[in-house]
C-alpha cells in the first residue's frame, strides 16, 4: 500500500496499460462487443432504411424473416430498427449516467479526502442516499422530475453517485498520506494543484472499473423503470420502453420484447467484460465493488 | 466496550441523515406532478369532487404544515396513514414485511452457496473450462434485465411446464412446502444477479488465498488441495462475503422492487413502487423512513459479525 | 406499476361478444358450495360504497352493499332494498317503501331509520353528494318508509341514485358518523368480507344473514333475487398481464380480468377456459382543453384524423365502431357525431387548417404509459398530425400525473384522451361534472342544457337537450370519439351461470 504509485496519466505507464489490456481475453471481447453496439447506435440510419417510429398498420406482428430481422411489432414498426435505434437512447443513458455519477462523484470523493472538514458532512450525506436501494431511489427522483432522459439520468447519477464518492475518497485517501504529496504540500503546492497533479490521476484506475459498472447498472435501471411506466417516453425507442410496450405479446410475438432484452444483455455484458478487464489491469487490489 | 461505543456513535451519526433524508423525500414527494385526490376519484370525476377528497384528506393544507403536521406525529411514532389504503404505514409494512423478507431470504439462502461454490470451483479450474463456463454463467446473472428473465421463466416454467405457480405469495403458516414452492421461482429469479455477484468476488477471493504462501505449504505437505482449500480458503473467502452482505442484500431489496411486480407479490418493493405511482405521500415517507433505519442497523450487524469472521479488524 | 384500473374503469356494458361458450343453466344442478379465485389488476382500495369509484373496489361492494335502487340488467333503476317509490307530480317528493325483514349482515333489521343515516353520511363523505343535492328535507313517518323532498323538482334523482359507482347503498345508522374510506364492513348483499390484506386479496364468504328479494324471479343487473351459491370469493391482485393470464392457465386463478387483447389470444385452444367479451366497457376519447387549444379550426383539423381502427388495432383491443359519445344501449344514444367520426383524413384535415390561418403553433398532446390503450391511439393521432402539418408534442406521463391533470386541467396540454365508462352508459346525470373537465365550467350551452334537463318531466325532451350538447362537444372539437371497447376477461369452465356485465358478478354462480 505504501509503495509509490506510478502515475496513471504518464505516457510510458499508459502504453504499458494498453499493451496489458490488449492482451486480456475478456477486455478484448467487451471492448468488441461495446465497440460494435456504439457503432450500430451511431451509425442506425446507415444500417437500416426504415423510420424506428413510422407506423405502418399492413405489416402487423410479422415475424422475424428476410425483409424484418427481428419482425414487426403492433403499430408495424421494424423491431430491429427500433433496437438499433433503441441503442442510441439506452446507450445515451448509459453514458450519461456514467459521466454525471462520475464527475461529481469523484468531486465529493476528492473535495472529502483534501478537506477534511467536509468529510464527515459530505459522508453522512452519501450514507444518508445509500440508506435506500438505489433503484427505489432512482424510482421516486424520475417520477417527481417527468419522464424525460434529462431527468432520467440525473435520477439515476443520483443513485450511483455515493458508491463513486467512496472508492475516489479511498484511493484519494491513500495517495494523500504518500510521501511525494506530502512534500509538494510543504513546499507550498497549493490544494488545487495537489488535486489536480497527484489526487486526480491517481483515483483513474478505481473510478474507470467503478464507471463501467455504473454504464452497466444504468442500462439494467432503465429497463426496470420502463417496465414501471416511467422509463424514456415512447414512441421513441429506448431497449427498455420496447419491452415494456411488447411485454403483452411475449408469447404470440415473443419477438418484440426478445431481441431488445437480448441487446441489453449484449450491451450489459460487453460492459462487465470491460469492467473486468479494467480491474485486472489498472487496479488488481480492488475486488467485486458496487 | 469500545465497539459498543463506536456502533452507538454510528447509529447516533446515522439519524440526523435519516431524518434530512426523510425530510428531503417529502419535499421530492410533494414536487411530484399529480394527485392522489384524482387518483381515488377517478377520471370521470370532476374539479369539484377532487377537492372534496383534498379536503378529507388534509392535502388542501400549506405544504409546510403538512410537513409540521407529519414530523409532529413522527415524533410520537405515528408514521401516519396510507392516502391510497387507509391503513397505518407501520401496519402496511408489517404486513408486507414478512413477503420480501421470505423472498430476501430465501433468494439469499440461493445465493450464499452457490455463488461461493461457483467462485471457489472456479478458482480451482483457474483457466480451464470452468473457470470460463462458471464465469460466463455469472456473467450472464448480472447482465440480463430482472423482469425480462421473469417473464420468459413464467411461460416456461409456470406455463409450458406446468412445474411452478406463477403468482401469489403463501404465509409460513401455511406449511413450509407451499410457502416455498410460491417462492422458487421469484427468488430464484432474485438471486440470478446476486449469484452472478458473489462468484465473481468469491473466485477473486479464492485466487488471493490460493497464491498465499500457507496454502503453498500445505500443498507442499501433502495435504490435499480440496481440504486445503476447504481449511484455509473457504474462511478467507467469507470475509469479503460478509462484509458485501450489506451490498446484497440491498441490492436484494431493490431488484425485488420489479420481481414482486412481476409474480404479484404483496411486499414491500410492490408497496413502495406503488405508493410514489399513486402519490400516496405518507406511505413513501413512512417506508423510506423505515427502510432506511433498516438498512443501518443491517450494516451495524455486518460490522459485528465482521468483527467475529476476520479477529484481525479491529475498531480504533 | 401503477394500476391504473383501479381508478380508471368505471363501468362498461354487458354484451356478449363472439366466442363466448356457456354452459347452460337448466341442464346443470344448481348447487352450494366451493370457492373461486379472481385474479384482476389491483387490488381493493376501499370497500366504502360511498366514495368508491374503482371498478376493481365497486366489484366487491356489490356483493356486500345493496341501495334503495340498483341498477337492473338493461341499466335502468330497478328496485332493491325499496320495493316501491312514488314521485308526486311536481317531482320534488320521493317516497320509498321498504322491504320488510331484511337484515343487516349482523344480524340487524334495515328500517328507515338506517336510510336517513346513510343519506346524511353520503352528503358529508361521497364525492357524488352534489347530485343527490338540495334536498328541502327527508321523513321517516314509519319504521318502512322513506319520504325525501328536494327543492326544485329534478326528474332525474331516482336515476342519479341508482350509480354504481358511489353507489349510495344503505349502511347501519351507527355508521352514520364514520369518515369516508373508513366504515364498518357492514351491509346488506349475498356476501360478506372475511379478510382484507390490503394491497394483495380480500376474500367474501356467503351472508347467512342475507334476505333475497324473493319478489323478482332471479337476478337483474344489480338488482333482483341474488342466490349466493359459491362458499366464498377471493380477488387476488396480480397487476402484471402476463402473469394473471399464466395464473388462469395453472389454474391458480379461476377468473382473471383486464385481459389485453393480445394476451387473451394465447387462451385460444383451451376447451377448459372461455374469453368473455364486455363490449362496450369504456370508451376511448380524445379530449381538448378548452382554455388552452382556442383554435377551432385546429381542434376541428384534429378530429378529422381520427383513424379508428388503427389506433385500435395498434393497441389490441376488441373494439366497436360508435360514434355517439353514448353506448349504444343508453336511451341517449343517437348518432348527432357520425358527421365527424372516424374521418381518418388528412386532406380534410389540412383544409381546415388552412381555414383557420394555422401558422405552426405547438400543439400538446398528453398521455400516460400505463394504458395500452390511450398510450398506442396518442401515437397514432401524432403521426397522423405530423402528416397534416401540425406541430404536435407527445407529453408521456403516469397515469397518476395524467388523471390529475385532466381532472384540474393543469400541465399546459392541449389535448389529451382518456376512457369514459360509466357516463355513456348510465346516461347525462352522470356526466355533470365530467363534462366540465378542464372545459370551460361555466359554458352556457352546458350549464343552460342541464338546467333545462333537470328540469324536464319529459324524457324525449331531455334526450334532444342532450343531443344537442353532444352535437356542440363534438363539433367544436372538444370531444373527439374513437371507439368503444371492450373488457376481456378470461374464466375456467367449471363455473356455471358467470354472466358478463360490466361489473362481474357472482352471485347465482355455482361449480359444476
Amino acid at each position: 500500500m505504501t509503495e509509490a504509485p506510478a502515475e496513471f496519466l504518464a505516457p510510458r505507464r499508459r502504453f504499458q496499460v494498453l499493451r496489458r489490456l490488449a492482451r486480456h481475453r475478456s477486455f478484448r471481447i467487451g471492448f468488441v462487443i461495446v465497440v460494435l453496439l456504439t457503432l450500430a447506435a451511431i451509425f442506425a440510419p446507415l444500417i437500416t432504411s426504415f423510420d424506428p417510429t413510422a407506423m405502418r398498420a399492413r405489416i402487423r406482428f410479422r415475424p422475424p424473416q428476410e425483409a424484418y430481422w427481428f419482425g414487426t411489432d403492433n403499430f408495424g414498426r421494424d423491431v430491429f430498427t427500433r433496437c438499433l435505434y433503441g441503442a442510441r437512447l439506452s446507450l445515451t443513458i448509459g453514458l450519461g449516467v456514467a459521466l454525471l455519477s462520475g464527475v461529481v462523484g469523484t468531486a465529493a470523493g476528492i473535495v472529502s479526502a483534501q478537506f477534511r472538514r467536509l468529510d464527515a458532512m459530505i459522508m453522512r450525506l452519501m450514507d444518508g442516499l445509500m440508506a435506500f436501494p438505489a433503484i427505489i431511489l432512482a424510482i421516486g427522483l424520475a417520477a417527481a422530475m417527468g419522464p424525460n432522459i434529462g431527468s432520467l439520468i440525473v435520477a439515476l447519477s443520483v443513485a450511483y453517485i455515493p458508491r463513486t464518492a467512496r472508492i475516489v475518497r479511498a484511493s484519494a485517501l491513500v495517495v494523500r498520506e504518500l510521501e511525494f504529496v506530502d512534500a509538494a504540500r510543504v513546499s507550498g503546492a497549493s490544494s488545487l494543484r495537489i488535486i489536480w497533479k497527484h489526487l486526480l490521476p491517481n483515483c483513474m484506475g478505481p473510478l474507470l472499473v467503478q464507471l463501467t459498472f455504473v454504464f452497466a447498472y444504468a442500462i439494467l435501471a432503465e429497463a426496470a423503470l420502463s417496465f414501471l411506466g416511467i422509463g424514456p417516453p415512447p414512441p421513441a425507442p429506448s431497449w427498455g420502453n420496447i419491452i415494456a410496450e411488447g411485454r403483452d405479446q411475449a408469447v404470440d410475438a415473443w419477438w418484440i420484447m426478445f431481441f431488445p432484452g437480448l441487446a441489453i444483455s449484449l450491451a450489459t455484458l460487453g460492459m462487465n467484460l470491460l469492467g473486468d478487464g479494467l480491474r485486472d489491469v489498472l487496479d488488481p487490489r480492488l475486488k467485486v465493488e458496487t | 466496550m469500545r465497539m459498543l461505543r463506536r456502533l452507538l456513535l454510528r447509529l447516533g451519526q446515522a439519524i440526523p441523515v435519516i431524518l434530512v433524508v426523510a425530510v428531503l423525500a417529502f419535499f421530492l414527494m410533494h414536487l411530484l406532478p399529480g394527485d392522489p385526490a384524482a387518483v381515488i376519484a377517478g377520471p370521470e370525476a370532476g374539479a369539484e369532487a377532487v377537492e372534496r377528497i383534498r379536503r378529507q384528506l388534509g392535502l388542501d393544507r400549506s405544504i409546510p404544515e403538512q410537513l409540521l403536521v407529519w414530523l409532529w406525529h413522527l415524533a410520537q411514532g405515528d408514521f401516519g396513514t396510507s392516502i391510497i389504503h387507509n391503513q397505518s404505514v407501520l401496519q402496511a409494512l408489517a404486513d408486507r414485511m414478512p413477503v420480501t423478507a421470505s423472498l430476501t431470504l430465501v433468494a439469499f439462502a440461493m445465493t450464499i452457496p452457490i455463488g461461493i461454490v461457483l467462485g471457489v470451483a472456479a478458482a480451482k479450474f483457474r483457466n480451464t473450462w470452468v473457470d470460463s463456463a462458471v464465469m460466463l454463467m455469472a456473467l450472464i446473472g448480472v447482465s440480463v434485465p430482472g423482469f425480462w428473465i421473469a417473464i420468459l421463466s413464467v411461460i416456461l416454467f409456470s406455463v409450458t411446464l406446468g412445474w411452478l405457480p406463477a403468482s401469489g405469495y403463501v404465509p409460513l403458516s401455511e406449511g413450509v412446502w407451499p410457502w416455498l414452492r410460491a417462492l422458487i421461482q421469484p427468488a430464484a429469479m432474485l438471486a440470478l444477479f446476486q449469484i452472478g455477484f458473489l462468484a465473481r468476488m468469491a473466485r477473486s477471493a479464492t485466487l488471493d488465498v490460493l497464491d498465499q504462501d500457507y496454502i503453498r505449504t500445505a500443498r507442499a505437505k501433502g495435504v490435499s488441495e480440496w481440504r486445503t482449500i476447504a481449511k484455509h480458503a473457504f474462511r478467507n473467502t467469507l470475509i469479503p462475503v460478509v462484509t458485501t452482505t450489506g451490498i446484497i442484500l440491498s441490492l436484494l431489496m431493490g431488484g425485488s422492487v420489479v420481481i414482486e411486480q412481476v409474480f404479484a407479490m404483496p411486499g414491500v418493493g410492490r408497496l413502495i413502487v406503488q405508493a410514489i405511482l399513486t402519490r400516496d405521500y405518507p406511505m413513501v415517507q413512512g417506508t423510506l423512513l423505515a427502510l432506511a433505519f433498516l438498512f443501518v442497523a443491517i450494516n451495524l450487524m455486518v460490522d459485528i459479525v465482521y468483527t467475529w469472521v476476520d479477529p484481525r479488524v479491529r475498531y480504533d | 406499476m401503477v394500476n391504473p384500473r383501479r381508478t380508471a374503469l368505471l363501468l362498461g356494458t354487458a354484451l356478449v361478444a363472439g366466442g363466448l361458450a356457456l354452459a347452460s343453466g337448466p341442464a346443470m344442478a344448481q348447487k352450494k358450495g366451493g370457492s373461486l379465485v379472481y385474479a384482476n389488476v389491483s387490488a381493493v382500495g376501499t370497500m366504502d360504497p360511498h366514495v368508491a369509484a374503482a371498478v376493481v373496489d365497486l366489484e366487491t361492494i356489490h356483493h356486500v352493499y345493496e341501495g334503495l335502487v340498483e341498477m337492473g340488467e338493461d341499466y335502468r333503476a330497478a328496485p332493491m332494498l325499496a320495493s316501491k317509490i312514488d314521485i308526486s307530480p311536481d317531482g320534488r317528493t320521493f317516497t320509498f317503501s321498504l322491504r320488510k325483514g331484511v337484515k343487516f349482515a349482523n344480524g340487524k333489521e334495515m328500517t328507515a331509520a338506517d336510510v336517513i343515516a346513510s343519506f346524511e353520511r353520503y352528503k358529508k363523505v361521497s364525492p357524488n353528494a352534489p347530485a343527490l343535492g338540495d334536498v328541502a328535507g327527508m321523513e321517516t313517518p314509519d319504521p318502512y318508509t322513506f319520504v325525501i323532498k328536494l327543492n326544485k323538482p329534478n326528474s332525474l334523482f331516482v336515476e342519479v341514485m341508482k350509480t354504481p359507482t358511489y353507489s349510495f347503498a344503505i349502511l347501519p345508522a351507527e355508521q352514520k358518523d364514520k369518515p369516508a374510506r373508513d366504515p364498518d364492513l357492514v351491509g346488506i348483499g349475498p356476501y360478506v368480507v372475511s379478510e382484507w390484506a390490503r394491497d394483495s386479496h380480500l376474500v367474501l364468504k356467503r351472508n347467512d344473514n342475507y334476505v333475497a328479494d324473493e319478489s323478482a324471479k332471479g337476478p337483474d343487473g344489480y338488482a333482483g333475487k341474488k342466490t349466493a351459491f359459491l362458499d366464498s370469493i377471493r380477488y387476488n391482485s396480480v397487476p402484471e398481464a402476463n402473469t394473471r393470464v399464466a395464473a388462469l392457465q395453472t389454474g391458480g386463478a379461476d377468473f382473471i380480468g383486464a385481459l389485453p387483447g393480445d394476451v387473451a389470444k394465447r387462451l385460444k385452444g383451451r376447451t377448459d377456459i372461455s374469453v368473455l367479451s364486455v363490449i362496450p366497457f369504456c370508451q376511448a376519447t380524445f379530449i381538448s382543453h378548452a382554455k388552452n387549444f382556442t383554435n377551432r379550426s385546429v381542434r376541428q383539423a384534429v378530429s378529422m384524423l381520427i383513424d379508428s381502427e388503427e389506433m385500435m388495432e395498434a393497441a389490441g383491443q376488441v373494439w366497436d365502431r360508435n360514434p355517439s359519445l353514448m353506448f349504444k344501449p343508453s336511451y341517449y344514444f343517437s348518432d348527432v357525431g357520425a358527421a365527424m367520426y372516424d374521418q381518418h383524413s388528412v386532406d380534410k384535415a389540412k383544409a381546415l387548417l388552412k381555414a383557420g390561418n394555422y401558422a405552426g403553433q405547438k400543439v400538446v398532446l398528453e398521455t400516460n404509459t400505463n394504458y395500452a390503450y390511450m398510450r398506442d391511439s396518442s401515437q397514432v393521432l401524432v403521426e397522423q398530425m405530423k402528416k397534416a402539418g401540425i406541430n404536435v408534442e407527445l407529453k408521456m406521463v403516469d397515469w397518476t400525473t395524467n388523471v390529475g391533470d385532466l381532472s384540474k386541467g393543469t400541465g399546459g396540454w392541449d389535448m389529451t384522451i382518456t376512457g369514459l365508462c360509466s357516463g355513456p352508459l348510465l346516461g347525462p346525470q352522470q356526466w355533470r361534472l365530467s363534462l366540465a373537465f378542464a372545459q370551460n365550467p361555466d359554458d352556457p350551452v352546458v350549464t343552460e342544457g342541464y338546467a333545462k334537463m333537470f328540469a324536464t318531466t319529459d324524457a324525449a325532451e331531455r334526450k334532444k337537450i342532450w343531443m344537442g350538447i353532444e352535437k356542440y362537444f363534438i363539433e367544436e372539437g372538444y370531444m373527439m370519439k374513437v371507439a368503444d371497447i371492450a373488457d376481456l376477461r378470461g374464466m375456467n369452465d367449471k363455473f356455471v351461470g358467470i354472466k358478463p356485465y360490466y361489473m362481474q358478478r357472482f352471485w347465482d354462480v355455482w361449480k359444476k
